[in-house]
């Protein structure tokens, strides 16, 4: 009697238990299945709208995909809150999505139909997406005459741009400045006229790689497996590598991305200078081009004088590591043959699933301009403005780096306004399709290239059918 | 357990014996807890980082023990991090997967053990094979049955059902291994009182397997606890996250902030410490009892 | 006469009752049987078995996600075993990382279970920091093993460096990386431990003080006793360890993306990132049903070759 009163009890408590399961869960379910009701928010009521809704007082509700932590999360909801109070036709609610299963779970909902309405995206995919017909058309997002997106990020799929960048990230160079006066060099330049050739950005990184006694690459008896301080740090994740191959006069691809030149001497050579700094000169340390925290644990760790990498980092770290006591400054990348750099920066794309796209592009035009990231984002140095005035007005551009995380005015100015305006190319995957399946195959190609088991160009030349099949989109 | 000594061995053979096993016992110990404590390493390296500031974090030479013991890394990270919310959405899931799990398994090992019926081999192997299958690989027809199909997105309901048909099939076959291990006397002695099948698995069954129902209980817990890929497949909105999400989310933020990243890891690691530590006795104690034979 | 034949006729109906019986009675159990089932079977169905036909049917087309499939029949298997570069090395890294981690985790699983077997204090505290590892979740752990094995300035290598051997690069030499990685799986098998320390405390103390009366040392009572009363649970974790270790993916995923080369690229690694993120799933599903014959193929050896070794004490299947 006892075990069946045990047996009653456990099953009384399993109902109870999906009872309240299915309360929570259930409550999920109709909220989603009440999109099209009316909500009680508290809306702005405006006086006029110009656009006619279709009579109706409902809201059109626009959700909106983003990866980050929960800082950027709260961030988003709040610029969406600040949307959605500015006019009462849209409502936007955010979804965001860890980074590291962020493109695995768009990719599923794609194929079950279930994407967002917007999303920001991995620029590696955009074009992908546009071919296979995901993307809305958003060609009349801007009007002309509007201060538009600068043209180098806006991804472009048959002519017509399908994306923009949220933030325009540029590669340049970082530096350590307490390690340069210990040295007793010059500061790298802020100045384009300025920049480096190759073979000074190696001698400057030799006279500041210290191994454990003191001494120098270019001193005798100085021990390569005991260095305690590097002098640079060239961040080798497989879409940084095109900047240096673009320097050396070639590239991944030609300039319109139909055709591969990875095999091109040039590039080769390029790569393989790269994987000389640790394997030849000594200068920098072993990265696999696996992980994305370079300045992380390269110039806020303190163990490097020198590292290259996007200008994200002043906000995601540098700032932080400033007040820490690291006395950093900004300067513009070295060159081969050409002087370069590259941009990017995820896009803010509009589904073509969605049912209200131009609801959706007027989010994401909204969600652009600067002044409403103001504080979280443009301010603290995590994204660069994509606006073109604020790279010609001296105004805009004042109000912009003439801030506490940027450092040195003159400075930001020159690597971040004068250098971009007159060497920023679009990274490849602005115009070319399949780059994730091709980058993925060319950073898996170049694993031993860096350990120095093989070299860049037999690396490149064993894989070329593959890295060409990658690209036609065949792998 | 003492042993007899035959007539001719001498009492100093007897204690030579003890001598060696003692020093046996002594060097096993060593051996131990050397290797205890390189098991231990990474789980204290997580630790002591997340006890760190950043910079001191990446420093040269590495430092086993933190320089400060930075605890206000915890409560900073607290504040950000939404332990409690997403414990409880945890819960959710997991007490009535748990629950639905376990009683399946038992029923349906149960079946296999002990019940005749056609088929019986065929099916049996059917839910061997299914333990081949990794499963990520029906992923994508399962999410489109489950939002498409049947219109349960933004749930938990396609997380917690499908422990309701077993358990996965390595629970049903544990079960069914436990249950082999109980003599049939039990059963046939029931069932000479006129109770049937049914009758004998919660009266005698039951009882006698409680150990292997809470190991189970418990392998399931972690199981779901982990589970990282399907969560973040099936839950989309942020008050829904659960542990693991939120944890994966915490790395996700774009300041690196690795010190707190470790404060978060660490964190949820104790709900899943606390319940083997509570259920770890019944765990080794069941195992012992019956014995996994076959 | 009559007699006989009554008694005849009573033997005959209680035969025909037992008989009745035993088959009411296995009908029941057949009954039984079925209803308890159910959750299962449905289970194993619609979770299982009907998804895995799609699976099978879907990787005969060539499906990129939102757009719709088209077929193209052998085309994705012809494709695997020729032209993809991932495919061969993936095959050969699995298999090989499977062999290293499975042997690595049966001699450590048993050698620590036997040294927990004997009388030391704190056994308990030993059993939960060997089954620790087991527990914690895995993508968290890795970071911390990544540190550890980190090139210039991770604990082995400084270690290693301090003795004055040069440093391993373990997570990117294409030779140290399996290995690297079999260390960390083998350090999660804290359930394998538990399990085998259950199976010695079965092996009967008596065995142990006949032979060592006989005359018999540690080594000789290990294989001719121990081993051979717990070959059925060797068998249950060889079987369980080749299962989970072929179907590894979280290190790839976590810490090495594959590399360097293509030797960590794991199988069911490899479909993940064409369904996934490369959103290729009609071949995703292609690689999964090779794999899905290769493991079963390995599993089906192992039962096969399973009778000649495993030593069963009672036969009570």
């Amino acid at each position: 009697m006892k075990k069946t009163k045990k047996v009653l009890a456990m099953l009384l408590s399993t109902v109870m238990l999906l009872g309240t399961a299915a309360c929570s869960g259930g409550t999920s379910a109709t909220t989603s299945v009440e999109a099209g009701k009316t909500d009680t928010t508290t809306a702005a009521v405006e006086a006029t709208t110009s656009a006619a809704a279709e009579g109706s007082t409902e809201k059109v509700k626009i959700s909106y995909a983003l990866w980050g932590g929960e800082e950027e999360a709260k961030n988003t909801q709040a610029v969406a809150d600040k949307f959605n109070a500015s006019q009462d036709r849209i409502e936007v609610t955010c979804i965001p999505i860890p980074w590291e299963t962020y493109l695995e779970k768009l990719n599923t909902m794609a194929t079950a139909n279930e994407l967002p309405d917007t999303a920001i995206m991995s620029e590696a995919g955009v074009i992908s997406w546009a071919e296979q017909g995901l993307l809305a058309d958003i060609s009349n997002m801007y009007a002309d005459g509007e201060a538009k997106p600068l043209d180098s990020l806006a991804f472009k799929y048959e002519g017509k741009p399908v994306a923009y960048s949220v933030a325009n990230e540029t590669l340049q160079l970082f530096y350590n400045k307490d390690m340069f006066d210990k040295a007793g060099v010059a500061y790298p330049s802020s100045d384009a006229a300025k920049a480096y050739t190759w073979d000074e950005f190696v001698a400057v990184a030799k006279q500041l790689t210290l191994d454990k006694n003191g001494l120098t690459p270019n001193d005798a008896g100085f021990d390569k497996d005991n260095i305690v301080q590097y002098g640079c740090m060239v961040e080798n994740l497989t879409w940084q590598l095109e900047v240096w191959c673009l320097s050396n006069g070639s590239g991944f691809y030609s300039a319109d991305g139909q055709t591969l030149t990875i095999n091109d001497p040039a590039a080769v050579e390029a790569i393989q200078r790269i994987a000389d700094l640790y394997l030849v000169d000594h200068v920098a340390p072993l990265s696999s081009g696996m992980t994305d925290d370079g300045v992380p644990r390269s110039l806020v760790a303190g163990t490097c004088a020198m590292t290259t990498n996007g200008a994200w980092n002043i906000g995601t770290c540098l700032s932080a590591a400033r007040d820490e006591g690291l006395n950093y400054g900004l300067a513009v990348l070295p060159y081969m043959m050409d002087k370069v750099t590259i941009c990017t920066g995820g896009p803010n794309v509009v589904f073509s699933q969605s049912k209200h796209p131009a609801e959706a592009m007027e989010w994401l035009k909204w969600y652009s301009k600067e002044e409403n990231n103001w504080d979280g984002l443009i301010a603290t140095g995590i994204w660069m403005p994509i606006l073109d005035s604020y790279y010609t007005d001296e105004a805009m551009t004042k109000k912009w780096l003439d801030n506490p995380a940027y450092g040195d005015y003159a400075d930001a100015k020159a690597v971040l306004v004068d250098y971009v305006m007159e060497y920023e190319k679009s990274a490849s995957w602005y115009y070319t399709n399949n780059t994730m399946d091709f980058n993925a195959l060319l950073g898996s190609v170049l694993g031993d290239v860096w350990t120095g088991k093989i070299t860049a160009e037999q690396a490149i030349n064993d894989n070329l059918q593959a890295l060409q099949d990658a690209h036609d989109g065949m792998a | 357990m003492k042993d007899k000594v035959t007539g001719h061995k001498s009492a100093s053979s007897y204690q030579g014996r003890i001598m060696r096993e003692r020093i046996g016992n002594g060097a096993s110990f060593v051996i131990l807890l050397v290797m205890a404590a390189a098991v231990m390493l990474p789980i204290w390296w997580i630790f002591r980082s997340s006890l760190m500031s950043n910079t001191e974090l990446y420093a040269w030479p590495p430092a086993f023990f933190p320089g400060r013991w930075l605890f206000s890394n915890y409560t900073e990270t607290l504040q950000v991090f939404k332990l409690w919310l997403y414990l409880a959405n945890t819960m959710t899931i997991i007490v009535p997967s748990v629950i639905g799990g376990t009683i399946t398994a038992v029923l349906s090992g149960y079946a296999f053990a002990r019940l005749r019926f056609g088929g019986k081999r065929f099916i049996f192997s059917l839910c061997v094979g299914s333990m081949l299958l990794p499963t990520m690989v029906t992923l994508i027809p399962l999410y489109i049955m489950w939002t498409r199909g049947l219109g349960l997105s933004n749930t938990y309901w396609p997380l917690i059902i499908p422990y309701f048909c077993g358990g996965g099939a390595f629970n049903i076959f544990l079960i069914r291994q436990f249950i082999c291990t109980i003599p049939r006397e039990l059963d046939e002695a029931a069932s000479i009182d006129g109770a049937g099948p049914l009758r004998i698995l919660f009266s005698i069954i039951v009882p006698a397997i409680k150990p292997a129902m809470i190991v189970v209980g418990l392998l399931l817990f972690i199981t779901i606890w982990n589970d990282l890929l399907q969560q973040t497949i099936y839950i989309n909105r942020p008050e829904d996250f659960t542990i693991v999400i939120g944890l994966s989310m915490f790395r996700s933020g774009l300041k690196a902030d690795w010190a707190k990243i470790m404060c978060a890891t660490c964190l949820s690691f104790v709900p899943g410490l606390l319940i083997y530590m509570v259920g770890q006795k019944y765990f080794v104690e069941g195992i012992v009892m019956t014995g996994l034979k076959n | 006469m009559e007699v006989q034949k009554e008694i005849k006729e009573i033997k005959e109906t209680k035969e025909i009752k037992e008989i009745k019986k035993h088959s009411k009675r296995s009908k029941q159990e057949a009954k039984t049987a079925y209803l308890c089932l159910i959750p299962a079977f449905i289970g194993l169905s619609v979770i299982t078995y009907i998804p895995l036909i799609a699976v099978f049917i879907i990787s005969f087309f060539k499906w990129k996600g939102a757009s719709a499939p088209v077929f193209n029949g052998f085309d994705n298997y012809i494709r695997l075993f020729t032209t993809d570069p991932y495919f061969m090395d993936s095959m050969k890294v699995t298999v090989y990382f499977s062999i290293v981690t499975v042997i690595g985790s049966m001699i450590y699983s048993l050698a620590i279970a036997m040294l927990l077997n004997r009388r030391i204090p704190a056994r308990g505290l030993f059993r939960v920091i060997f089954y620790l590892p087991y527990i914690l979740p895995a993508a968290a752990v890795y970071i911390g093993w990544s540190w550890l094995y980190e090139n210039n300035f991770g604990v082995f290598n400084y270690v290693l460096k301090s003795i004055g051997i040069k440093g391993i690069m373990f997570l990117n030499d294409s030779s140290a990386v399996v290995p690297s990685l079999a260390l960390i799986a083998i350090w999660l098998t804290g359930n394998l431990i538990v399990i085998f320390l259950a199976g010695l405390q079965n092996v009967p103390r008596s065995y142990h003080e006949a032979a060592e009366i006989d005359g018999a040392n540690s080594w000789q009572r290990f294989v001719n006793i121990t081993l051979p009363c717990m070959s059925p649970i060797i068998f249950y974790n060889l079987i369980m360890s080749l299962i989970a270790n072929m179907q590894i993916v979280t290190p790839a995923l976590a810490l090495t993306g594959g590399g360097p080369g293509n030797s960590s690229m794991f199988m069911t690694y490899l479909m993940y990132r064409y369904a996934f993120k490369s959103n290729q799933i009609g071949y995703a599903c292609s690689i999964s049903f090779v794999f899905f014959i290769i493991i079963a193929v390995f599993t089906v050896i192992l039962f096969a070759t399973s009778k000649s070794w495993i030593f069963y004490e009672e036969a009570d299947n």
